[in-house]
C-alpha cells in the first residue's frame, strides 16, 4: 500500500534524545515545539532512542495514525541509520525516499557539548533545512533489469579458460572468443611452470579439454570483438568469426582476459645482431623443443627493456622465469655454468624464496648489477660473446666468456589493446595495462559495471597468479548472472530532452559511461543508463543547458535547504 | 536461481578485508554467509593501517563502506566477539559449532552511542593501537567499529574482578549492559567453509641487536601505521615514544625476520618493500625536510605502480634507499638516538648512521590459532605454519578438504588486491563446488 | 557602555557522503569540539555542487561557504572530486571579480579519517569569516549594489559558454583538443578567466538594463564601465539574442532585453 506523496506533504518529525547524548545538550522538547511551527510538518515527537525498536515501531505508529507522508528523524548521522530508518518507512508503507535526516548528534550536540544554547539553535537550522528539503522529496524507484545468464570471456589463454570453466561449472553460459586459431595464449609457448616444474602442454591440454567438452562453453577461436554495445546485464556483441561471417550474442557480463605478449629488445644487448642472444621465452622454446645445444657458459641478463625511461615498471615474472630456466639447463647441462645479471631479485612470496635458496645451491651466480653501470655484450672467439659487467656486490668488474645470453624482457602489453578498450569503453592505464576501478579493493572490476579484467592484460603475473585472479573475476561475473535480475540505483540523473543539446558534456565526464548521447527523433540527446548511474550528480552540476536533474538531491531541494538556513538570517 | 535451496549457506572464518570481500561476493549472489569474526569489530589489519600503496588511499576510509555493507547485507549474519569451536561434516553439509564469547551487552539493546564507554574509569592498553594507544574496560575498539555495540573486557572490569562500578550499566539509557551474559553455542550447517583469518607480525625481538622492546624509539611498522593514523593514540603524528619529538631522521629495516635462516622466517613477505616506501613518503609529507632510509636487499616493486612509486620515493621525495642488512642497532642512552651500524653492500662501506627512530619491517607470520583451526577443519598447514593450498598453480585456494577453502593472508604473505582477489576466488571456488557436489548428489 | 555584539559569521558547507561528512561524523565520534556556525548540507559527491547554488547562499547572506571533498584521487566516485575543483576555482574567480573575497568560499579536502583536521578546518575558517566581517564588509557597496554584484555571477556561472569551458577543461589540458593539440594550464586558466570577465561583465550589464530601452553611454554610468567596453559586450549579447537594437537616438544605438 503506497501512500499517496504527490498530496500536501504531511511531514512527522521524530527527534532522538540518544540517552543523553542529544538530550543533554541540545533542548529536545524545544526542538520538537520548533519543528511543529515549521511547514507542512503534521507531527512531532521526541524519542529515547528512536533506532531501539520501541522508536522504530513510534515511526511506523506515526505514519499510519496520522497519515504521513514525509518522515524526519533528527538524530545521529545517515551514514549509519538511514537504511534503518528508510526499511522502517518502508515497512509502513511509505516510500522509503520520502524520508530525510537531521544530524544533531555527530554534527551537533557531539561536538558544541560547552554551549548548549547554540547547539539547541543549530539543531532547529538543521530541523528547518530538512523540513524544507522533505517537503520537495519524490518518491523514487529502483528499477529492475534483466541479465543476460551468459557471460563473454575475451582471451583463451590460462586465464580466460579458467575463468570461463569457473562459470560454466556453476551452470552459467560462456562464449570465449580467442583471436588466435588455438586456444591456449602463452601456456602454448611455455615449457616447464614454476615453481612446481610442471608440464605447460599438460596444464594447457588439460583445460583446453576441460573447456572442449564443456556444454556451457562455446569456443570462438580465430574470432575478434567487433562491436559492444549496451550494458550490464544487456550487451550486445558482435562477433566476427575466422571464415568472415559475424554472430550476435546477448551478453551479460564480460570478462577481459586477452594477456600480453613479449617484448622483443631490438638492439640491446646484441639481440638479433648476434645468434646466441636470445629472449627467455626464446629459451624456453629451444627446451620444450629439445633443441638447446650443450654449453659452458650461459648468462641471462634480467630488466632488458624494463625498470627504465620509457618502461618504468618491473615485470614481476622474469626473476622467477630465470631461475626456472636455470634449473632446467642445469638438469640438462649439469656442467654448465649459469651468471644471472640482475638488479633486485623479485623472489617474493612464501614460495619463491625458497626456490631462489636452491637455485643458489645448485652452483647458479648471480651478480647485481647497477642500472647506471649495464653489462656490455661484445663478440668474443669462436663466436662466443664476452659480458662485461660490474659485480656491484664485490665492487669489482667481471668479464664472462657466454656461449649463449638470454635476455629477460618484459611482458608488455598487445597493440590491439587500444581497439578493445575503446569498443568496451573501458579506460588502459599506466604502461596500456588495462585499469581496474579501483588498484587496492577492486581489482578485477572495471568502473563500467558488467565488465571485469584478469591475468596479464591487467598486469604481468604467472600462471598460478592467472589462475587465482580468474577464479576471482569469475566470482564478480557470475553475481549479476545468477541471481537474473539487477536492481538500479533509485537515485539517477534524469535528463530533460527538450532542453538537452546533446553537447556530449555529461558523457565526458561520467566515469561509469551511465550517460551517453544517443540519436533520437529529437536530434543527439543524452541518455541516462539507470543501470549503470551511481546519482554523485558530476554531470548534473557541469550540463551547460542545465538539463540534467540528481533526484534526491536536485536543484531545488538543495537550494530549498540553502534558503531555510538563511531564513534565520537578518 | 540457480543455487538457492535451504542448505546454500557459507562460513567465512575472519573478518579483514579477504573475509569481506569473500562475504559480499557470497551475499550478492544470493547465498545466506556466516561471518565469523574473533575480536569485537570486522575490519582486520587493513583497519589499522593509516594509508595504502601505491596510491596513498587513507585505508578506513575504504574499508569501512564494505564493512558497513557487511553490517547491512541481508544475506551476511555477522558474528563478532565469536570462535569456531568444532567442524563435523563434509562438502554441502558441514556442521560447524561456534561459541559467541560474551559481551556483556545486549547486541539488540545497544545503540552504540557511547555514553559507556566515555565513563568507565578503567583504562587499559589497546590491542588495536598494539598497545600503543588505550581504550577502556568496555569498549568499542576504533571509531569505525562494526558492529558499533560495546564490548566489556572481563578480566579488567571493576566489577568483574571487585564486584563494584557498574557505571556503565547505570548510565546506560537502553538498558544494555548485561553482566549476567553467558557464552552461547550455535551450531551452523553450511555447504562451503572459507577461511581468511589473516596474519601477525613476527615479534621482531627475535633479532635482538636490532633492540625492539629494549630502545624506545625502535618501533615496527604496525606501531607506525598507529601512530600516523589519525584516529590513533597521537593524534596521526608519528613522534618517538621515548619523548614525544616528532623525529628527524628515519630508518626502516626490511626484512626483518624474513629471508632468514634460522632466526625468523625464511620466506620474503612480499609487502613489506612497499608499504616501508609508503611509511617514508608519509613521513616525508608531513615533515618534508627529514631524512628517511630504506635499508634493504632486494628491492620488490613487481606489483602495478609500485616501481613507479618507489621511483617516485626517490625522485620526488628524497628517500635514500641503502643496501645492507644492519648488523646492529644501538641507543645513545642520553638521547635514546639511534645508530645503526651497516654495510653497504654496493659502496661497501661500513657506516654509522645515527637517526631519531628506527621502524622494522618484520616477518608476516601465521597466526597462533592456526594449528587449532587447521585441526578442526582437517586442513593442512605448510611447513611455516600458513594454510597450505592443494597446488600453488592451479589451484591456489583450494584445501585438502573438498569444500574448505583458504584466501588472503591466512595462506601466505601477499598485499591487499592480492587478497581481494584471492578472496573473490575463494567465493567463485566455493559456489563452484557447491554446485557440482548437488549436481552430484543429484545424478 | 555600549555592549558590543560580537559578529557571528553564518557558515554553510556542502559535505561528501563518502570522505568529509564521514570526516565530520568522526570529529563527532571523537568529540572534538569547534564553533557552531556551519550548517551542514550533505551531498554524494562533492561534485554535486553546482555553483550557482554557492552564490545563491551568499545572495542569501551566507557569509561563508565551504566545499569539502575527498582527497584528489580517493573520490568515491572516482573523478568527481577532480571536476569540484576546477568549478571551484572558476566560481572562485567570479566570486573576486564582484569584490567578495574569494577566501569566503573555502575548498579542501578531507578523508574519512581526518575528524580533528575536520575540526580544526571548521574553527580556522570560523575565525577567518570572523575576521573578514559580514559578507560584503570588504568591498566598499551598499547592499543593493552587493546584492546585484551577487546575481550576475551567480547569473554568469549558469551561462554555456563558461560552464563548456569549466567542463572541457580536463580534456583540453590534458589530453588534446579537437586539433590534436594540448592546452597548457596556464593558457587555459587565461582563457577562462577572461571568459567569466566577458561574461560577469555582460550580466551586470543585463541586470543594469531592466526593462528599460538604453543606449551604450546610458549602461556604461550604470555599471561604471568604459563605453567602448560596453559596446563590445552588447554586441555580443546581441549575437546571442540576449538584447536587440529598439531604436537609434542622436547617432546611438538603444537596446532592450529581448531572449531568455
Amino acid at each position: 500500500m503506497e501512500r499517496m506523496s504527490d498530496e500536501t506533504p504531511r511531514i512527522g518529525v521524530f527527534i532522538c534524545h540518544c540517552g543523553i547524548n542529544i538530550g543533554g545538550v541540545v533542548n529536545v522538547p524545544e526542538v520538537v515545539e520548533y519543528a511543529k511551527t515549521l511547514p507542512n510538518v503534521v507531527y512531532g515527537e521526541e524519542n529515547l532512542y528512536t533506532c531501539s525498536s520501541e522508536g522504530l515501531s513510534k515511526i511506523k505508529e506515526g505514519i499510519q495514525k496520522h497519515n504521513l507522508n514525509r518522515v524526519i528523524v533528527a538524530s545521529c548521522t545517515p551514514r549509519t541509520h538511514e537504511p534503518l530508518f528508510r526499511a522502517t518507512c518502508e515497512e509502513a508503507g511509505l516510500n522509503k525516499y520520502l524520508f530525510e535526516m537531521a544530524n544533531i548528534r555527530d554534527q551537533c550536540s557531539w561536538v558544541h557539548m560547552g554551549d548548549h544554547e547554540a547547539a539547541t539553535e543549530k539543531a532547529k537550522d538543521l530541523m528547518r533545512m530538512a523540513v524544507a528539503k522533505a517537503g520537495l522529496l519524490r518518491p523514487q524507484e529502483e528499477t529492475e533489469i534483466d541479465v543476460a545468464p551468459s557471460a563473454l570471456v575475451i582471451g583463451g589463454g590460462v586465464a580466460g579458460m579458467t575463468a570461463a570453466l569457473c562459470l560454466a561449472n556453476q551452470g552459467l553460459s560462456v562464449h570465449i572468443v580467442e583471436k588466435e586459431h588455438e586456444m591456449g595464449g602463452m601456456l602454448r609457448y611455455l615449457h616447464r611452470l614454476y615453481p612446481t616444474m610442471q608440464n605447460a602442454p599438460e596444464v594447457m591440454d588439460q583445460l583446453v579439454n576441460a573447456v572442449n567438452s564443456n556444454k556451457n562453453i562455446e569456443i570462438l577461436t580465430s574470432s575478434v570483438v567487433k562491436e559492444v554495445k549496451g550494458f550490464i546485464g544487456n550487451f550486445e556483441v558482435t562477433v566476427q568469426k575466422g571464415n568472415g561471417k559475424t554472430v550476435n550474442l546477448g551478453i551479460g557480463t564480460i570478462i577481459v582476459a586477452t594477456g600480453a605478449t613479449n617484448f622483443e629488445p631490438f638492439g640491446m644487448y646484441g639481440y638479433k645482431e648476434y645468434d646466441n642472444v636470445i629472449t627467455q621465452l626464446q629459451l624456453e622454446q629451444l627446451l620444450k623443443s629439445e633443441r638447446l645445444q650443450n654449453m659452458k657458459n650461459v648468462v641471462m641478463i634480467q630488466c632488458v627493456g624494463s625498470r627504465q625511461e620509457g618502461r618504468s615498471y618491473c615485470s614481476r615474472i622474469c626473476c622467477m622465469t630465470a631461475l626456472k630456466n636455470s634449473v632446467l639447463i642445469k638438469e640438462l647441462y649439469p656442467d654448465a655454468d649459469i651468471y644471472v645479471l640482475y638488479r633486485d631479485l623479485q623472489t617474493y612470496g612464501k614460495e619463491y624464496e625458497e626456490y631462489y635458496r636452491e637455485v643458489q645451491k645448485k652452483d647458479v651466480e648471480f651478480i647485481k648489477y647497477l642500472p647506471e653501470k649495464p653489462p656490455e655484450i661484445s663478440p668474443g672467439q669462436n663466436g662466443k660473446l664476452n659480458v662485461n659487467v660490474y659485480h656491484s656486490l664485490i665492487g669489482e668488474q667481471v668479464e664472462i666468456m657466454a656461449d649463449l645470453v638470454v635476455l629477460s624482457t618484459p611482458l608488455i602489453q598487445h597493440e590491439d589493446a587500444k581497439d578493445l578498450s575503446q569498443k568496451l569503453k573501458v579506460p588502459l592505464g599506466p604502461n596500456r595495462f588495462f585499469l581496474e576501478a579501483h588498484v587496492k579493493l577492486r581489482p578485477v572490476d572495471f568502473a563500467t559495471d558488467g565488465i571485469y579484467v584478469c591475468g596479464c592484460a591487467h598486469w604481468p603475473v604467472d600462471v598460478g597468479e592467472s589462475i587465482s585472479q580468474a577464479y576471482g573475476a569469475a566470482s564478480r561475473a557470475s553475481i549479476p548472472m545468477a541471481i537474473k535480475k539487477l536492481r538500479t540505483e533509485a537515485i539517477t540523473a534524469v535528463v530533460d530532452e527538450d532542453i538537452c543539446s546533446g553537447c556530449g558534456l555529461c558523457e565526458l565526464t561520467c566515469p561509469f559511461k551511465a550517460i551517453l548521447i544517443e540519436e533520437t527523433e529529437k536530434g543527439r540527446k543524452a541518455k541516462v543508463i539507470a543501470a549503470s548511474c551511481k546519482g554523485c550528480g558530476a554531470c548534473g552540476a557541469g550540463c551547460p543547458q542545465m538539463a540534467i536533474t540528481m533526484q534526491h538531491f536536485t536543484d531545488e531541494q538543495l537550494l530549498a535547504q540553502v534558503i531555510a538556513l538563511a531564513e534565520a538570517i537578518p | 536461481m540457480i543455487l538457492l535451496t535451504e542448505d546454500s549457506s557459507v562460513l567465512v572464518i575472519g573478518g579483514g578485508v579477504a573475509g569481506i570481500q569473500a562475504s559480499l561476493d557470497l551475499a550478492d549472489r544470493g547465498f545466506r554467509v556466516y561471518l565469523v569474526e574473533e575480536t569485537p569489530s570486522i575490519g582486520g589489519r587493513m583497519a589499522q593501517l593509516d594509508k595504502t600503496f601505491p596510491t596513498l588511499d587513507c585505508s578506513i576510509c575504504i574499508l569501512a563502506p564494505k564493512m558497513i555493507e557487511c553490517f547491512r547485507h541481508p544475506n551476511i549474519t555477522l558474528l563478532t566477539y565469536s570462535e569456531v569451536k568444532d567442524v563435523s561434516g563434509s562438502v554441502g553439509k558441514f556442521a560447524v559449532k561456534i561459541i559467541r564469547k560474551p559481551r556483556f551487552v545486549d547486541e539488540t539493546k545497544c545503540t552504540g552511542c557511547g555514553t559507556c564507554t566515555q565513563k568507565c574509569p578503567v583504562v587499559e592498553p589497546s590491542e588495536f593501537d598494539v598497545l600503543l594507544g588505550d581504550r577502556k574496560a568496555i569498549y568499542m575498539p576504533f571509531p569505525q567499529a562494526v558492529p558499533r555495540i560495546a564490548t566489556i573486557d572481563k578480566d579488567n572490569c571493576l566489577y568483574f574482578t571487585r564486584a563494584v562500578c557498574k557505571i556503565c550499566q547505570k548510565l546506560c539509557q537502553a538498558d544494555a549492559v548485561d553482566f549476567e551474559q553467558k557464552p552461547q553455542e550455535i551450531t551452523l550447517n553450511v555447504s562451503a567453509i572459507i577461511v581468511a583469518t589473516g596474519f601477525d607480525l613476527l615479534n621482531p625481538s627475535v633479532i635482538n641487536e636490532y633492540g625492539y622492546q629494549r630502545y624506545k624509539n625502535v618501533i615496527t611498522s604496525l606501531e607506525f601505521e598507529r601512530l600516523a593514523n589519525a584516529s590513533g593514540p597521537t593524534g596521526g603524528h608519528v613522534t618517538r615514544l621515548s619523548d614525544g619529538r616528532i623525529p628527524d631522521k628515519v630508518a626502516f629495516i626490511q626484512c626483518v625476520g624474513s629471508r632468514g635462516l634460522g632466526r625468523g622466517v625464511s620466506y620474503c613477505s612480499s609487502a613489506c618493500c612497499m608499504y616501508a616506501t609508503k611509511e617514508a613518503i608519509l613521513i616525508k609529507e608531513h615533515e618534508p625536510d627529514s631524512e628517511v632510509f630504506i635499508f634493504y636487499i632486494d628491492l620488490r616493486a613487481s606489483g602495478k605502480g609500485f616501481q613507479d612509486f618507489i621511483d617516485r620515493a626517490k625522485e620526488n621525495w628524497g628517500i635514500q634507499y641503502i643496501r645492507g642488512r644492519p648488523g646492529e642497532i644501538l641507543e645513545d642512552p642520553r638521547t635514546k638516538d639511534l645508530i645503526i651500524f651497516c654495510e653497504h653492500t654496493v659502496s661497501r662501506e661500513v657506516r654509522e648512521l645515527r637517526v631519531d627512530m628506527v621502524v622494522l619491517c618484520p616477518a608476516f607470520v601465521p597466526k597462533e590459532s592456526n594449528k587449532k583451526l587447521s585441526e578442526n577443519l582437517k586442513i593442512r598447514l605448510d611447513e611455516y605454519g600458513f594454510f597450505k593450498n592443494e597446488d600453488s598453480m592451479l589451484a591456489p585456494v583450494d584445501t585438502n578438504v573438498p569444500g574448505v577453502f583458504i584466501c588472503g593472508c591466512c595462506q601466505g604473505p601477499k598485499d591487499i588486491p592480492e587478497s581481494v582477489a584471492e578472496a573473490s576466488g575463494a567465493a567463485a571456488r566455493a559456489v563452484e563446488v557447491i554446485a557440482l557436489t548437488a549436481r552430484k548428489e543429484a545424478q | 557602555m555600549t555592549i558590543q555584539e560580537k559578529f557571528e559569521p553564518d557558515i554553510l558547507g556542502f559535505l561528501c557522503n563518502w570522505c568529509s561528512y564521514a570526516g565530520a561524523d568522526l570529529a563527532g565520534v571523537s568529540r572534538f569540539q569547534y564553533p557552531p556556525n556551519v550548517r551542514i548540507i550533505r551531498v554524494m559527491c562533492s561534485a554535486r555542487v553546482d555553483s550557482t547554488i554557492i552564490l545563491e547562499a551568499l545572495i542569501r547572506g551566507l557569509d561563508g561557504v565551504m566545499v569539502l571533498g575527498c582527497h584528489l584521487g580517493d573520490c568515491h566516485y572516482i573523478t568527481g572530486n577532480y571536476y569540484t575543483k576546477r568549478r571551484m576555482k572558476t566560481t572562485k574567480n567570479v566570486l573576486e571579480k564582484t569584490g567578495v573575497s574569494p577566501e569566503r568560499l573555502l575548498i579542501d579536502w578531507v578523508s574519512a579519517a581526518e575528524g580533528e583536521r575536520f575540526a580544526t578546518l571548521v574553527t580556522e575558517f570560523t575565525e577567518r569569516i570572523r575576521k573578514l566581517g559580514p559578507l560584503g564588509k570588504e568591498t566598499d557597496l551598499k547592499p543593493q549594489q552587493l546584492r546585484t554584484r551577487l546575481v550576475a555571477a551567480k547569473e554568469a556561472l549558469a551561462q554555456e559558454r563558461i560552464r563548456w569551458l569549466v567542463g572541457k577543461e580536463g580534456e583540453l589540458v590534458e589530453d588534446k583538443n579537437v586539433f590534436g593539440e594540448k592546452v597548457s594550464q596556464e593558457e587555459f586558466d587565461q582563457l577562462l578567466f577572461q571568459t567569466i570577465e566577458k561574461e560577469f561583465a555582460k550580466r551586470r550589464i543585463l541586470l543594469s538594463m531592466g526593462e528599460d530601452a538604453l543606449s551604450v553611454k546610458e549602461i556604461a554610468q550604470r555599471v561604471e564601465a568604459s563605453p567602448r567596453e560596453v559596446l563590445r559586450n552588447m554586441i555580443s549579447l546581441e549575437q546571442d539574442g540576449i538584447v536587440s537594437v529598439v531604436g537609434i537616438e542622436e547617432n546611438s544605438p538603444k537596446y532592450r532585453r529581448v531572449g531568455e
